[in-house]
């Protein structure tokens, strides 16, 4: 559980479309993730024996960058994004039937 | 999704909790665990963190010491939330997990969003799971997924470039692929 090398790799990892932007943004992540995960792994797996962390690493490594791209243009994903609509916009939820990639969407 | 929020250019510093439901998993994939495994995403150094440790040496310090109660992670969880300046839930296939579960869950993750305006939660699930959204979160967007058929032309052409023996496949067999194919599966 290694999430300080976490955040490295999410950051640097297979979208860096705005180099600039990726790198401020990788300080930025950095920053809000102090996480102590490596002191404390003890009290991590305490805390939840479950670790997302490391399946959202298997799903990065499986899926191709082209691909799940659309949903960012959306005007739906636009506006829970930007934060600016306030809490009546606050949940996304995507449907869809199996195997539709829900899980492979970015 | 997650990625593209930690690449994509932001103003605030944002921090992003994921969780994939899944049905194999479902037995471990308790309330519980699902809101702990959140909670620790969402760790930094002092403020909460601090609690979860003495919390954790009380409770190993007791003969059957047990983890957590729900509504304490419920409220470090709302603490560790408050003390960031923006928070992303990403939450995979709710369908995946256990009913009783999950309505506590998506419960939970009300009373939660109810005092962290600035807090946003994605969710993906079956088109059956609409209903249950809504009834927690009125206001909630939803969308409709469904294969694209330029993504499936895409996701076509990369598999075929990594095919260890392309010197098999006869050009019209690759071009009738990707042709029928995404022509199929966009109808679905």
């Amino acid at each position: 559980m290694d999430y300080t090398a976490y955040s490295h790799n999410t950051s640097f990892g297979d979208s860096n479309v705005n180099c600039n932007n990726v790198t401020n943004n990788h300080n930025k992540i950095a920053n809000v993730n102090k996480v102590i995960a490596d002191e404390n792994p003890e009290i991590m797996q305490w805390l939840s024996p479950l670790d997302p962390r490391g399946r959202h690493q298997d799903v990065r490594m499986d899926r191709f960058d082209c691909v799940g791209s659309w949903l960012l243009e959306t005007k739906e994903f636009r506006e829970w994004r930007s934060n600016e609509c306030g809490v009546d916009k606050a949940v996304l939820f995507c449907h869809g039937d199996p195997g539709v990639g829900k899980t492979y969407l970015r | 999704m997650v990625d593209d929020l930690l690449d994509g250019p932001c103003e605030e510093d944002i921090a992003i909790a994921m969780f994939y439901c899944d049905f194999h998993n479902q037995q471990k994939q308790t309330t519980a665990n699902i809101i702990g495994a959140i909670l620790k995403q969402l760790l930094v150094r002092g403020g909460v963190l601090e609690d979860v440790r003495s919390a954790f040496r009380k409770e190993k310090a007791e003969v059957g010491g047990r983890g957590l109660r729900l509504p304490d992670m419920v409220r470090m969880l709302k603490q560790a939330i408050a003390a960031l300046p923006q928070v992303f839930i990403c939450i995979d296939a709710l369908d995946e997990c256990i009913p009783k579960h999950l309505l506590e869950l998506l419960g939970l993750l009300k009373d939660i969003l109810q005092e962290s305006p600035r807090m946003r939660i994605f969710f993906t699930g079956r088109p059956q799971m609409e209903a249950e959204i809504t009834k927690h979160f009125i206001t909630g967007v939803i969308v409709s997924i469904s294969p694209k058929t330029h993504d499936i032309e895409r996701y076509l052409e990369k598999k075929l470039e990594m095919d260890a023996e392309p010197y098999g496949m006869p050009d019209d067999l690759r071009r009738r692929i990707l042709k029928v194919i995404p022509q199929i599966s966009s109808g679905m």
